[in-house]
């Protein structure tokens, strides 16, 4: 075990806290990400894709939620055709008159909504666990990372099913079932850096000071720990999107009437093979498209915000 | 030279085509959609296994596919008084293995059909009514009831009769494992595979005559996607079930014929009856609690009932695969009400019923139903939604698996909501005694009547019918007791479903009320 070199614990210690005051490492930030096209282009549609789902109630032609405003005879209408409220369903109908277009905007809010409010979730409750083993060690250590093993040696999508099976349906119980199958990465990685981190100088440091646990951990310690967990974040709200979809797709999810993109998605499923394509097919790209994007982002990220890629 | 050596192999061609054909229209290849549990005909009452076992086994009676009652191995029966009944049995008949068929075969089935162990639903309820089997002489046997019962002869129909020396002493295993799985029916059992596939061969010594099909492949192919791909691909003769969303393009193949005809198997919605001060899941247009139960008030069932345009689910859901319901049974059935049509569509008159019972500004209200048991069921249900909202009763829609469902219906957490109904034997007794009879478990009524409707009235006509042996009069009487009912929407109906089945042409196949599939229904040529 040879200590780190004098030099970069203190630049350490004084750079984080100093950095956001200053600006210039978030100037570089911002453009060590721009060096990438295609993370910038995918920036823009994710941001263009938040709109859509933030502005939904505004942009669509129908609330696809009430029930009221669905009429069965417009069910199954092709992309294009002219609908009895008055207006052009550009992307076709599912079987029960719901217009695709607004039924995919909606549903991203859904999947938006699910996938970054769980995996935040998931962040806060999977640091903190991880931070306090790392830093207590002994048989806290033990027990919490044991815990992690025991997660992640289980499939996820099969302990997010038995979640559900147990609590019943219901957009909570989905969040629920998500940040208990995500949390356990943040707890892993947070422990594998703040183990290093704890033995640096300027954590002995504040110790000699005499500060208070808590401070130490949270202020000291979480703030170094902070870049890989940022890249995981993004990563794990593209999983939680795509698992939300999927545990809808399986009819565990959302409420029918409310349908998200998994859910749209598994209304068409069974008109695949009758050339219907499009019920399934459009909200399947829009999920696509979703995950792509945030995992694009997330991977130039992890390249910015590692410092052994840095030139 | 070219053209002369193309035509030989254009005619080689055709030859090993027209022989495969040959070779091919010995065997036919079944793919059905639900699996069969068990050979043995008395262990599990369920549709997939009666099917198989109508294969190897007969019953004293049996229907024909407009499920009406037809001679069996009894080639008559009749009453001598109420509650005594003669059946004469047909002579010269003998089991697969060579045993000959007599009325101690008869007296035995009887007796074993009610008594196979670990049976998940059993023949009992057949059986039940008799109480004493007298055997007059090798081919008669007179089988009295405990009280007056006229479906004495449909309930038997479902008992496949075995054989006493064969089968004394049988268990459900020997039947599966082929050691004891032999019958009086048109093929002989080769080969169970649980979950995958029977193999039948042809009986040649059958008393009803030679099947065209030398070999049955009876093939269980429980996803629907896979079954219709089998059948497209050419690697099954017949599939059942076909879904809705396919009939349309299987029709319009040219290499293929769709059969279909309009199935026993209701489609309704029931209400909560149970209670006066209040039901689960209706509450007020702004969500607050009811003194009253407004589901008791007939104004609003009708309401409800003629808010919803069944012709748009027929075709819009069902794609065509239904036809809209008024009443238990589809016309040309014993005790279809002749005139009782389905409500027609009338929203405004629905808002007008609601605004009549005291609620102006409508309800809000929950439907549940299941998601994996009826064809469309959750599809159905978001429809019934929309319409409902559409008249001022704000509905939330909730599917679930079928199992947790039907748990919960049985025990009144529902206020409306979505079921089927099989009338196995084909007339309006079976749905009127469980659906809508007032729940009396000494009596066996309203076994399945989870809303609790009850209406003395109807009571009365039923037991009055159930008790009538002649066939006329006792149809006069179930037909009163389910205009009854209809009148007094005890249940809202919504459509009875079409059974349908898909095969390769050349195949002509009688499509069967009772949604049965079975070899013997199809024949080549076509």
């Amino acid at each position: 075990m040879t200590p780190p070199p004098a030099e970069a614990a203190i630049a350490s210690a004084g750079l984080a806290p100093a950095a956001s005051r200053e600006e210039t490492p978030l100037r570089r930030f911002v453009a060590d990400f721009a060096e990438s096209k295609v993370a910038v282009g995918a920036f823009v549609v994710f941001v263009l894709i938040v709109l859509c789902a933030v502005f939904a109630p505004w942009i669509a032609p129908q609330d696809p939620y009430d029930l009221a405003q669905l009429d069965i005879l417009d069910g199954r209408m092709p992309p294009g055709t002219m609908g009895g409220a008055g207006f052009t369903y550009i992307l076709g109908t599912d079987d029960q008159g719901r217009d695709m277009f607004s039924g995919i905007l909606y549903g991203l809010r859904i999947s938006l909504m699910v996938g970054a409010g769980s995996a935040f979730i998931a962040f806060i409750v999977g640091t903190a666990l991880g931070l306090l083993a790392a830093y207590f060690g002994g048989r806290t250590d033990t027990l919490i990372m044991r815990l992690v093993d025991l997660q992640l040696s289980f499939p996820s999508i099969l302990v997010a099913l038995m979640i559900l099976a147990f609590l019943g349906k219901g957009i909570l119980n989905v969040v629920i079932a998500i940040v208990a199958v995500e949390w356990a990465y943040y707890a892993r990685t947070v422990r594998g850096t703040a183990l290093v981190e704890r033995r640096r100088e300027y954590i002995e440091a504040a110790e000699c000071l005499a500060l208070s646990k808590p401070r130490i951990v949270f202020r000291h310690l979480l703030p170094n720990c902070l870049p890989p967990l940022i890249v995981i974040l993004t990563m794990q709200v593209a999983r939680a999107i795509a698992l939300e979809a999927t545990l809808s797709f399986l009819g565990l999810g959302v409420p029918v009437t409310e349908p998200s993109l998994g859910l749209l998605i598994a209304n068409g499923y069974e008109y695949m093979l009758s050339g219907r394509y499009w019920i399934s097919f459009y909200p399947g790209i829009a999920l696509l498209v979703t995950i792509v994007v945030i995992n694009l982002v997330g991977d130039q990220l992890r390249d910015v915000l590692n410092p052994r890629l840095r030139k | 030279m070219m053209t002369a050596g193309l035509r030989s192999l254009l005619l080689a061609a055709a030859c090993s085509c027209a022989m495969a054909g040959a070779a091919a229209a010995q065997n036919l290849t079944i793919a059905v959609g639900a699996p069969v549990t068990s050979i043995d005909p008395h262990y599990h009452n369920l549709s997939p296994n009666n099917a198989m076992a109508a294969h190897i086994f007969d019953g004293l009676a049996d229907t024909d596919s407009r499920a009406r009652l037809v001679p069996g191995l009894a080639e008559s029966w009749r009453t001598i008084d109420d509650t005594t009944w003669e059946f004469r049995l047909r002579r010269g008949v003998t089991f697969h293995n060579g045993s000959d068929f007599t009325a101690e075969d008869v007296a035995f089935t009887i007796s074993r059909a009610p008594n196979v162990p670990n049976s998940p639903s059993g023949f009992g309820i057949f059986t039940r009514p008799i109480a004493e089997v007298q055997v007059v002489d090798p081919h008669t046997v007179r089988i009295r009831t405990r009280a007056v019962y006229p479906l004495l002869a449909v309930d038997l129909s479902n008992v496949m009769i075995l054989d006493k020396e064969t089968h004394e002493n049988a268990t459900t295993e020997d039947f599966n494992s082929g050691k004891v799985a032999v019958g009086t029916g048109p093929y002989r059992f080769v080969r169970f595979a649980p979950g995958d596939r029977i193999e039948l061969e042809r009986n040649d010594t059958y008393w009803g005559g030679r099947q065209p099909w030398q070999r049955v492949n009876y093939r269980i192919i429980v996803n629907e996607a896979a079954r219709t791909a089998a059948l497209l691909a050419g690697d099954v003769d017949l599939i059942d079930q076909v879904p809705t969303a396919d009939i349309a393009r299987l029709k319009q193949d040219q290499r293929l014929n769709v059969s279909e005809v309009v199935g026993l198997r209701i489609i309704y919605l029931a209400l909560d009856h149970s209670r006066t001060d209040g039901s689960p899941f209706v509450s007020g247009p702004n969500g607050e609690a009811l003194d009253r139960n407004p589901l008791k008030d007939v104004r609003v069932r009708r309401a409800l009932s003629i808010a919803i345009d069944r012709n748009a689910i027929v075709s819009r859901v069902m794609e065509g695969a239904a036809i809209p319901a008024g009443q238990f049974l589809p016309e040309g059935t014993y005790s279809h009400v002749p005139g009782l049509n389905p409500p027609a569509f009338d929203p405004d008159g629905a808002r007008r019923l609601l605004a009549e019972a005291g609620y102006p500004n409508g309800l809000r209200l929950a439907i549940h139903g299941p998601n994996d048991r009826y064809v469309n069921d959750a599809r159905i249900i978001q429809a019934i939604g929309s319409f409902w909202t559409r008249i001022g009763v704000r509905t939330q829609v909730e599917a679930m698996p079928w199992t947790t469902f039907i748990a919960r219906a049985g025990r009144q957490e529902f206020s409306a909501f979505l079921v089927g109904w099989g009338s196995s034997t084909g007339e309006a007794s079976s749905p009127l005694r469980s659906l809508v009879a007032t729940f009396n478990r000494e009596k066996g009524f309203g076994a399945s009547n989870r809303g609790r409707y009850s209406n003395p009235e109807l009571d009365r006509l039923l037991e009055q019918a159930l008790a009538t042996v002649d066939d006329e009069k006792r149809e006069k009487l179930l037909q009163d007791a389910t205009r009854v009912a209809m009148e007094d929407v005890a249940i809202i109906p919504i459509h009875i479903q079409k059974n349908v089945w898909a095969m390769k042409r050349g195949l002509r196949h009688d499509a069967r009320a009772d949604e049965l599939t079975r070899a013997m229904d199809v024949r080549p040529g076509g």
